[in-house]
């Protein structure tokens, strides 16, 4: 179930988000549960219905709700309402904190690692950024199907949320720190002073990339191909 | 045809299906792919350089409520390979300025362009769903895994097309203004350069922030700490 988790998303549609793939990524569990094959496909039918959450902390609720499906299988447990309950309630808890520290805050992270040792030339910057953030995120995938289902529906519970957000919390000051040494680096490359339109080009970007980060409209890329064909015809009139 | 266009566009294809469909390993931002093409092309510092840049705008760009962002793991690979073809076509400095500028351009173009597509594979998956649904209530449960493969490789396909087609028009439409235009497409260069990655910077540096008073010293005093490093270096 673990590796199947990798294709989660492999038929994300806006209909059912990450249905067929929950379904698909369960199956080896209802295949142990269920050895009758009609029953088998009606409880995977069940499951392709909606579903959403941060990718990597699926499998925390795959876990959980093999560990249901488990139970209801020997006669003692949820029926079908109740398990599709708990799927929208740990799905959207995971979601509200993977995004934040996956999405947010990690991916960025990395991303930052990776670009200062770039800008210095060096191939290693995607080594460290690739390696940086799956470390968590294939470590947290691997291993987070187990940790759902020895939990059950109780798998955000407090200490397990608050280590989440602790983590997202620090992640986002190393990213801040991270930050302020790539502009200091920027503002002396090589060893050698940058040229006055470097460093004012570059403080412009950074003002207007504040601003511009105040409102979601113009997104970073609509500000870029503007600012692009700004530079192309100052270029091309002086 | 030369074969390190074959590989970008089968890179194409493998960053789109890391992107959303495989995994989701961070193979396909542009800094990853930008480093893998410098390899394929021979040129490692261009790649770095048109990576860097794509990659600032990447990290920034968020799926934010229920937007489709742009397609930076496609547009990431038409950016760096074009950039690369177009160098490696003049290899004098102005005219590889001129193919990093548009390299940008074209990548951040291509990622902007990809998102119709995007949508569209997401549609065309609603019917394999539907179908999926129909065949277990049929008791058929092969069909997940048959709708799994097909949708794996369509979002590949669509990859691998939407690369060769991007950077085909770009190699087509672009190569004239690269040698008749260069010194003023490098003189757009330097200021573009420093503006793009001021501008990713930026926005990355207010995600991290969240307006907390404390984080912003940390900034400040890292930003201090690290160009006073720098100075010793320099000095």
């Amino acid at each position: 179930m673990a590796a199947r988790t990798m294709l989660l998303q492999a038929t994300w549609n806006y209909e059912r988000q990450q249905g067929i793939g929950w379904a698909w990524a369960l199956e080896p569990a209802l295949r142990k549960l269920y050895p009758d094959p009609r029953l088998r496909a009606e409880r995977l039918a069940e499951h392709t219905a909606y579903f959403n959450t941060q990718p990597t902390l699926a499998s925390l609720a795959l876990g959980a709700v093999a560990a249901l499906e488990e139970r209801r299988a020997a006669g003692e447990g949820p029926d079908a309402e109740a398990i599709a309950r708990v799927k929208g309630v740990l799905g959207s808890s995971l979601a509200a904190l993977g995004d934040r520290l996956f999405w947010f805050t990690l991916r960025p992270v990395a991303a930052c690692l990776g670009v200062w040792l770039a800008l210095e030339g060096r191939w290693q910057g995607a080594l460290v950024m690739w390696l940086c953030y799956n470390l968590l995120h294939l470590g947290v995938r691997l291993t987070g199907v187990r940790w759902g289902y020895r939990a059950g529906p109780a798998v955000l519970s407090g200490p397990v949320r608050a280590r989440f957000e602790r983590l997202t919390r620090v992640l986002a000051v190393l990213g801040a720190c991270l930050i302020g040494g790539i502009l200091a680096w920027l503002v002396a490359p090589s060893g050698t002073w940058p040229s006055m339109t470097f460093e004012a080009a570059l403080g412009a970007g950074l003002g207007i990339g504040l601003l511009g980060a105040l409102r979601a409209r113009p997104t970073p890329t609509e500000w870029a191909l503007g600012l692009g064909a700004m530079c192309l015809l100052v270029a091309w009139f002086r | 045809m030369s074969t390190p266009l074959v590989w970008t566009w089968l890179l194409g294809g493998i960053a789109a299906l890391d992107a959303t469909p495989v995994a989701q390993t961070l193979l396909s931002q542009p800094l990853v792919t930008a480093t893998l093409l410098g390899w394929v092309w021979g040129d490692l510092s261009m790649a770095l350089e048109v990576g860097v840049v794509l990659q600032l705008l990447a990290a920034s760009t968020l799926p934010v409520g229920a937007r489709t962002p742009e397609d930076y793991a496609v547009g990431g690979v038409v950016g760096v390979g074009l950039a690369l073809a177009l160098a490696s076509q003049q290899p004098f400095e102005q005219a590889r300025d001129a193919s990093a500028l548009l390299g940008v351009l074209a990548g951040m173009v291509a990622a902007t362009a990809a998102t119709p597509v995007l949508k569209w594979q997401r549609r065309r998956n609603e019917g394999l769903a539907r179908w999926t649904e129909a065949e277990l209530r049929e008791g058929r449960t092969a069909a997940l895994g048959s709708a799994q493969v097909a949708a794996v490789l369509f979002a590949f396909g669509a990859g691998v097309a939407v690369t060769a087609l991007a950077t085909g028009a770009g190699l087509r439409f672009l190569h004239g203004p690269v040698s008749d235009g260069s010194i003023r497409l490098s003189r757009a260069w330097e200021l573009a350069h420093p503006l793009w990655l001021g501008l990713g910077l930026a926005h990355l540096l207010h995600s991290f922030l969240q307006r907390r008073l404390t984080r912003a010293a940390l900034f400040a005093a890292s930003l201090i700490l690290a160009w006073l490093v720098r100075l010793s270096q320099v000095l």
